[in-house]
């Protein structure tokens, strides 16, 4: 085999605090992030277990090209049987964990059991020479702030880290994985749907350090052919328009057009505050505040990643993303981006997903227990989830679990999860993916944003883009650089020295959905629960007499899960999330 | 006759179709065909002062033009424009 070699994954037993390394296998190796994390999960991990118990395994995969010179492509998958949705998850995210890891030829981390002493904390250090677990229980219940800058005087400067907040540590299933990106090494990036922090925080373990040391990036098989795609692929994604270099936030405007900028729970598809949540705001706000766009990992030639300060021109928060501006948002019908910055960096101190937590709070909203639009009460409120009240520990379970505590009956999500920012009324084929996705809803595994398509062309489109996506989270390239399977086939092949064919890439994305299903299927799970909640059917949304529900037939839905030939829009679909 | 790309988003007018030729010899001219073919498709791309919205990027034969004068750019009739917007979640 030529390419990278030596790869290995660390084997953690939480139980009794062991750890044990094994080679990765030759067989694997173009299965990265989410696919490795699936194959591992459906191999290891009894798909009936709890999820907060120690069966459950979590795994902390990069992607394939993770660690190598291939542009954006640092991402790590955190994995797991989700908390919230009762199904396989996997959710990735950017920051230097994935590249330092990669570069010390860890392929993953597979973290299983769980110590006798629910109160312990660890701390997995992965180094150059050793991986061991350490106590931590110093850093119990510490805000991931905090606990980032502790973690910067204790450890080399080169280290990056993977942390959980005080959510995941109590366990509430809309807890968040953060990890920490290259300028400050602040932990602003987080693997944040499906819970999967409750799972870290179930395993006692409060944080992972990786120090690369001196280790160099991954050596491709032979470094001209491959440094001459990275080049070229540069080239032309920097010769092109570019669309995300002022931050996914921008989005707000045409996600109002569309009617997919939720307000008030969901009862409207636009907002009167678009114009204020708008990114543009954020942008406009860095030549008197300061702040700039980012790379959140190195290597990243996207840059989508907003550094935003306060009217002090102190650091805030990073990156403040359309989704959240929706969710914690026009969703709860605020109207300042400062504000909903504000909940942002209070959700990544918690370590809380941002579309579960705004969701969770509309609906306490809906109910008549929290004004609408009252951020000061909002911020009160995230800030008193880690100390444990019950309206506190619903909101951070969650929609549905807020749905119960409050009884009521507008609960927007699927499988378990509350819906994203896009809104499967007007984006009906988005709206099979949430469907039909191993992932429950989640706008990263299928988004589609085509509004003029015909239902006999939902099943396709849906089952394509989640092809692509599966395959672009197991790369390490980030959705947003708009990767396609000949893209990223060109890349594997000139990693490792040997032709990657379509056929091999639309298998490897398609055994990739095949084994997180028949995970989910093993955990339970039946065509009956592919189906959004009542209110997505039964409340209409969009422009006056064009209000739309959300009604695609089953057998539109369950064609997802025939494997369709491919076509060559297949491998000319770019990545989309 | 010049030919109209529309990206995915802006395909609900048009019923999901993404390419239409039509006749004109400025890009507002084109896209007012469009529009005519497929009311509503107009209000995407232009603003309540008949300026392109700030969020939509607009191509000529793969060449982006200037938001300011885009809108007087003659096209040829083999021309593409070529309609973007950004979409993503995160």
């Amino acid at each position: 085999m030529s390419g990278p070699s030596g790869d290995k994954l660390i084997y953690v037993d939480m139980t009794d605090q062991s750890v044990s390394v094994k080679d990765f296998p030759d067989e694997w190796k173009l299965l990265g992030g989410r696919a490795l994390s699936a194959k591992i999960l459906l191999a290891e991990c009894d798909p009936s277990c709890d999820p907060l118990g120690p069966d459950n395994v979590l795994v902390m995969a990069p992607g394939v090209l993770s660690g190598t010179a291939a542009p954006t492509s640092g991402r790590i998958s955190i994995g797991g049987k989700s908390p919230l949705t009762g199904g396989i998850k996997e959710a990735n995210t950017g920051g230097q964990p994935g590249q330092h890891l990669m570069k010390l030829n860890v392929r993953g981390i597979v973290v299983k059991g769980q110590p006798a002493d629910a109160n312990a904390r660890f701390a997995l250090e992965v180094t150059a020479d050793d991986a061991k677990i350490v106590a931590a229980d110093d850093h119990k219940g510490k805000w991931n702030y905090a606990l980032c800058m502790d973690l910067h005087e204790q450890y080399p400067k080169t280290s990056s880290f993977i942390t959980c907040g005080p959510a995941g540590e109590m366990r509430l299933t809309g807890a968040s994985v953060a990890t920490t990106d290259q300028d400050n090494r602040y932990p602003a990036r987080h693997a944040a749907r499906g819970g999967l922090g409750a799972v870290m925080g179930s395993k006692g373990l409060k944080y992972v350090m990786v120090d690369p040391g001196k280790s160099g990036v991954r050596q491709p098989a032979d470094r001209k052919p491959f440094g001459e795609l990275c080049k070229t692929y540069t080239k032309d994604y920097l010769d092109g328009p570019q669309m995300f270099k002022t931050g996914t936030s921008s989005v707000v405007p045409v996600a109002n057009m569309l009617h997919t900028f939720p307000y008030k729970n969901r009862v409207e598809g636009q907002s009167p505050d678009a114009q204020t949540l708008d990114g543009a705001r954020i942008v406009e706000s860095f030549e008197t505040r300061g702040g700039e766009m980012h790379n959140c990992m190195t290597g990243c030639i996207v840059k989508c990643s907003n550094v935003v300060h306060d009217a002090q021109g102190e650091y805030k928060t990073s990156a403040l993303e359309f989704e959240t501006l929706t969710l914690l948002g026009a969703n709860c019908a605020v109207a300042s981006w400062e504000d909903v910055a504000d909940m942002d960096r209070l959700c990544d101190e918690v370590g809380l997903d941002t579309i579960e937590t705004g969701a969770a709070i509309a609906i306490l909203m809906d109910a008549g227990q929290l004004e609408w639009g009252d951020a000061a009460a909002m911020k009160k409120l995230i800030a008193e989830i880690p100390e444990g009240t019950d309206r506190g520990k619903a909101i951070g379970n969650g929609a549905v679990a807020t749905g119960k505590f409050t009884g009521h009956h507008r609960v927007p999500t699927g499988k378990g999860q509350a819906i994203p920012a896009w809104d499967p009324r007007p984006l009906k084929a988005t709206g099979v993916s949430y469907c039909t996705s191993p992932m429950g809803a989640d706008h990263t595994a299928g988004l589609i944003v085509n509004p003029g398509l015909q239902p006999d062309q939902f099943a396709w489109e849906s089952q394509k883009v989640q092809i692509v996506n599966a395959v672009c989270d197991s790369s390490g390239f980030c959705q947003f650089l708009q990767p396609n399977l000949d893209n990223i086939r060109g890349f594997y092949g000139a990693l490792y020295g040997e032709e990657v064919t379509r056929e091999q890439i639309h298998d490897q994305g398609w055994q990739c959905l095949e084994d997180e299903w028949e995970f989910n299927r093993q955990a339970g799970f039946t065509a009956a629960d592919d189906r959004l909640a009542d209110c997505l059917m039964q409340d209409a949304i969009g422009a006056e007499g064009m209000k739309q529900v959300f009604d695609v037939p089953a057998e539109i839905i369950q064609a997802v899960y025939k494997r369709m030939p491919a076509q060559d829009d297949l491998f000319e679909a770019k990545a989309s999330g | 006759m010049p030919k109209v790309i529309i990206p995915p988003p802006y395909r609900g007018p048009t019923q999901g179709t993404g390419e239409v030729e039509v006749e004109g010899t400025t890009v507002l001219e084109c896209l007012e065909a469009v529009d005519h073919k497929y009311p509503g498709f107009l209000a995407q791309i232009l603003d309540g002062d008949g300026a392109v919205h700030r969020y939509v990027k607009l191509f000529q034969n793969g060449d982006v033009l200037d938001a300011g004068a885009a809108l007087r750019t003659v096209l040829e009739p083999r021309d593409e424009l070529e309609v973007l917007a950004a979409i993503a979640g995160g």
